[in-house]
């Protein structure tokens, strides 16, 4: 168990406050795990942060035990700065030996985290949407919940092409980033093997607001599909774009990666309606787990849970149901545990896959309806498929290393 | 800002970096010092020759990659990583110096602005080589400079320190000498330093350069450091970030870029958990800075001394 | 790239160029009589938005937020110049350049704190949400009347430039900041009453995008950042030159969207740094 270090003695008051309010606990807490979660309260992605770090924390809370050790949840806010939460990290693992760490609000942040985590011996449990984190930057202590674009494009674009077969012209509007190129190059292999046209990609950047230029070359081309590869509110501005320009009448649009609830509030049922996504957790499906968190999310804001709310709670789920079946906070113990693990998570029935590390789930394909077809004022879109597909693990260049 | 040298800041700026990792965490010390490092580029612009940079996070960004790429492709040192940081911070500093200095004004502000921004692009645009939105991962997490292992937190604060006190020196020596005279007249008229026969392009130049070494090794420093390279490195929000700092601090002297790092730094960590839109206030004290107390926080420390002593203190 | 798809571009980036047009004419306005760039425009750019979001809630459209949004964002704009600016008008540029940069990540953070980080949606006018076919291309009618707004934005603005004492001030002071001061006239009041004009050319822009664009804390950087470009390719404190300007940028982002996507965004920044080292004021500027 971790001890009590010594730093609060060394420092003055005022520093200590400074430095590390969530550190302060009780002197005669013995078996007390800290399980810290590295999320962006402030700064560009602050309301993905907190939402996530809800999720994690109400976790917490609600397991309130775990292996036999009192939970107490740290958080580490880099306040949206990838920098920062690799400094916040080597901070609590060199100077108050903390090993359990859940949570990331982008990708740059999971990635940095993974490496950092891994090298001082610890246990980290993320939602990075980058394929790199179960891919060739995967290791020993990192595990993912989200499914990598491999299975998010083929859990949507599959299905779709199966379903409209004679939608043979397909067009993309791709972010130029690393996710997005990612989205994109799946997108082709599965063009490629169902004989679909690929009648063009349109490449937008990160800080891109004005869509209409490629919204407009999409349009020349006169696709019967026009599918979205990026993520974040460029998903929400392309296709609210797209839709102005009429795209809708002959066109389907494909939004593959998205975040559910939240996106679909922002784009309203005018932009939603007859839109297709793919996302990650959808709080109608029904299952143990997923109504595990609806109560908890009610009796918390007394709403639904949205995407965000859904992983940040999975993070700390997964670290948690490793260490109750290791019995124990050593770390190889709960990697071991975790290996092979199947447990009741947000989605259903999840297991963690030994090879990469990935939480294979399922990853839905949603659409949107219109406004008078809504039961209530979130039941935005319906599911239409619910897939596992992944990427066999040997295909996915991770080695452990 | 010509004064003697070392001085009084000098003193309370050493004192202080022996203090801080005894009372805070190493690891915050050690970001409070790139930051400072960082800072003092903008504050030698603006400071010395009235330089307004909106655009230093491009050379602390490019230091950054630059460093990064020697040291996990080509098995550098930190040592080699980081004069080579600071060499090629140097190097876009002289060659984008050499098209921008001459625009006076707001000119300035706005390429430092706009050229800062082609870096971000740049920088998305060739992800091969940076990582992209994902950033730059992999770093060696253990060195060796000379003989000494750098390893532990401690290690690394003293590293930092050791190249932040050179340039700080450096700095400082420049300002108290008749060059800073020089410097400080462009500043205060350029048109009659140019009447009087100084080549006021040139020195614009020289000291636009050397603050893209100096923001091209606190680059450097942050990534031997981190073992990464965040992609808000070289955002525009670095910019503005270290010109925030350099406001708060002071630019008046050297030392204002160390105690605006150092305010800045514990301000945001103490308050981003409390209350996550800490920024307002952060704006609401720039506000109160540049109407009432244009010297910076620093200044505040050079009045009290002014008025004990009896007289100006110098920065 | 085929003519047909050529000229779509051609015709799409005059759409968006009039959309910039209009973001970056209040900025030029300011500068023109009062010299300096402000940092805060973008910011009340921003705050227009969200102003049309509140409404669109309120009202169900943002007809009242024609009115209501320059309206309000002027009155702010006063408030900012008499409260903060009126102060730095003896000190150095540097001052008013740092003054409105803080009061725009004030704006940001006031806005996110009033509603919340999230982007927001605002429905495009009901009477505006169809599709108009205009020859082979389809445009949407909203955009359309945003461009036709601009556009009459635009003469309006020429008139008041070129035939009102207002407009040979402006003319006056962008010849030669001091002849103003000698003409006699009080400085103090154009001042006022051009940082207020600004700042309801601003919240006219951000009304009018709101529906484009949505309503985002941050959408303030990146429209600061295409106004600036505008200005200083067309040339600070000219209208011909915000309108030129923001017609070749609108021009530049959408040809290259098509030709080089990768670049689109580096080539509106590529192409300020060209046109500033060729003609260092700009396209029309005079200084």
């Amino acid at each position: 168990m971790i001890e009590r270090r010594r730093f609060l003695t060394s420092a003055t008051a005022a520093a200590a406050v400074l430095a590390a309010p969530p550190l302060i606990r009780r002197a005669n807490a013995q078996s007390v795990l800290d399980i810290a979660a590295v999320y962006s309260l402030s700064g560009t992605f602050a309301n993905v942060g907190s939402a996530l770090n809800d999720g994690s924390k109400w976790a917490v809370e609600a397991y309130g035990s775990a292996g036999g050790n009192k939970l107490n949840y740290v958080l580490l806010d880099d306040r949206g700065d990838a920098g920062e939460a690799v400094r916040k990290v080597q901070e609590v693992m060199t100077q108050h030996g903390i090993k359990h760490v859940v949570g990331c609000t982008n990708s740059a942040i999971g990635l940095a985290v993974q490496k950092e985590v891994h090298a001082r011996g610890g246990i980290y449990v993320n939602e990075a949407g980058a394929d790199e984190i179960t891919g060739k930057d995967c290791n020993r202590s990192s595990f993912r919940w989200p499914v990598a674009c491999y299975s998010a494009v083929n859990s949507t674009v599959r299905p779709l092409i199966d379903k409209f077969p004679q939608a043979k012209r397909w067009y993309t509007i791709t972010g130029q980033y690393v996710f997005g190129d990612s989205l994109l190059s799946n997108c082709k292999q599965v063009f490629q093997e169902k004989g679909i046209q690929h009648v063009g990609n349109s490449y937008h950047s990160l800080s891109d607001r004005e869509y209409s230029g490629y919204i407009a070359t999409a349009l020349s081309a006169a696709p019967d599909v026009l599918a979205v590869c990026n993520f974040g509110n460029q998903t929400v501005d392309v296709i609210r774009q797209a839709v102005s320009y009429g795209m809708k009448r002959n066109t389907k649009i494909l939004a593959v990666w998205s975040t559910g609830l939240d996106q679909y509030q922002a784009l309203g049922p005018e932009n939603c309606d007859g839109v297709y996504f793919g996302c990650n957790f959808w709080h109608g499906v029904d299952s143990p787990g997923g109504r595990r968190v609806a109560e908890i999310v009610k009796q918390k804001t007394g709403d639904v849970p949205n995407y965000l709310h859904a992983c940040g709670y999975a993070v700390a789920q997964v670290l948690i149901e490793g260490i109750n079946k290791a019995g124990s906070t050593d770390v190889p113990k709960i990697i071991g545990a975790l290996e092979g693990l199947s447990y009741e998570g947000p989605t259903g029935t999840e297991t963690v896959r030994p090879q990469d590390h990935q939480v294979l789930k399922d990853y839905y394909l949603m659409l949107g309806k219109a406004k008078g077809a809504m039961k209530d004022k979130n039941d935005f879109a319906d599911v239409v498929a619910a897939t596992k597909a992944f990427l066999p693990p040997d295909k996915t260049g991770c080695t452990m290393g | 800002m010509a004064g003697r040298f070392p001085n009084v800041a000098t003193l309370l700026v050493v004192a202080a970096l022996v203090v801080m990792p005894f009372v805070m965490h190493t690891t915050l010390a050690t970001q409070i010092v790139i930051f400072a490092t960082g800072t003092l580029s903008v504050t030698l612009l603006l400071g010395a020759v009235g330089l307004l940079s909106f655009g230093q996070g491009l050379f602390l960004g490019l230091g950054a990659y630059t460093c990064a790429i020697l040291l996990r492709d080509h098995q550098a040192g930190p040592l080699t990583g980081l004069v080579v940081a600071m060499l090629a911070g140097a190097a876009l500093a002289l060659a984008l110096g050499a098209l921008i200095v001459r625009r006076r004004g707001v000119y300035f502000v706005m390429l430092t602005l706009a050229f800062a921004q082609m870096g971000y692009f740049a920088m998305l645009a060739f992800k091969g080589v940076t990582g992209g939105e994902n950033g730059l991962t992999g770093l060696p997490r253990t060195f060796r400079v000379l003989g000494l292992p750098i390893e532990s937190p401690l290690s690394f604060y003293v590293l930092t320190t050791v190249a932040f006190l050179i340039v700080f020196l450096l700095v400082q020596r420049l300002t108290a000498s008749p060059l800073g005279s020089v410097l400080a007249a462009i500043r205060e008229n350029e048109g009659r330093s140019e009447a009087l026969g100084y080549p006021v392009v040139r020195y614009k130049l020289a000291a636009f350069t050397a603050a893209g070494a100096i923001a091209g090794l606190a680059g450097g420093l942050h990534a031997v450091f981190l073992g990464f390279v965040p992609p808000s490195d070289i955002e525009l929000e670095m910019s503005q970030r270290l010109l925030i700092m350099a406001i708060i601090g002071g630019v008046g002297s050297p030392a204002g870029a160390f105690a605006g790092s150092v305010f800045y730094t514990l301000v945001s960590e103490a308050l981003s958990e409390i209350w996550a839109r800490w920024l307002a206030l952060i704006a609401l004290l720039l506000i109160a800075i540049v109407l009432f107390l244009p010297g910076g926080l620093w200044s505040i420390g050079r009045l009290v001394a002014g008025r004990w002593g009896g007289r100006a203190g110098h920065g | 790239m085929s003519t047909q798809l050529l000229l779509f571009q051609v015709l799409n980036g005059l759409g968006i160029g009039m959309i910039y047009f209009l973001l970056s004419v209040g900025l030029t306005l300011i500068f023109g009589l009062m010299r300096f760039v402000n940092f805060a425009h973008g910011a009340f750019y921003l705050a227009a938005a969200y102003i049309a979001y509140a409404i669109s809630l309120a009202f169900g459209s943002i007809w009242w937020a024609l009115l209501i949004g320059p309206l309000a964002i002027a009155a702010l704009a006063l408030v900012i110049e008499r409260l903060l600016l009126r102060h730095t008008y003896a000190m150095p540029h540097e001052a008013q350049i740092l003054i409105t940069f803080a009061v725009a990540l004030l704006f940001q953070e006031i806005v996110i704190l009033i509603f919340d980080p999230l982007a927001k949606s605002v429905p495009v006018p009901a009477s505006l949400s169809g599709i108009v076919f205009l020859g082979p291309y389809v445009y949407p009618a909203y955009r359309l009347a945003v461009v036709a707004a601009a556009a009459v934005i635009a003469v309006v603005l020429w008139l008041v430039v070129e035939r009102t004492k207002f407009g040979a001030m402006l003319r006056a002071g962008s010849e030669n900041a001091e002849m103003v001061g000698l003409l006699g006239i009080n400085v103090d009041r154009v001042f006022m009453a051009a940082f207020a004009l600004g700042g309801a050319l601003a919240g006219l822009a951000g009304v009018l995008a709101a529906p484009l664009r949505g309503a985002e804390p941050f959408m303030s950087t990146e429209a600061l950042g295409i106004a600036f470009v505008v200005v200083v390719v067309g040339g600070l404190g000219t209208l011909t030159g915000a309108l030129v300007g923001g017609l070749l940028i609108g021009l530049v982002q959408s040809i290259m969207s098509t030709l080089w996507p990768e670049a689109a965004q580096l080539m509106i920044y590529a192409a300020m740094a060209l046109v500033l080292l060729v003609r260092p004021a700009g396209l029309f500027g005079r200084f």
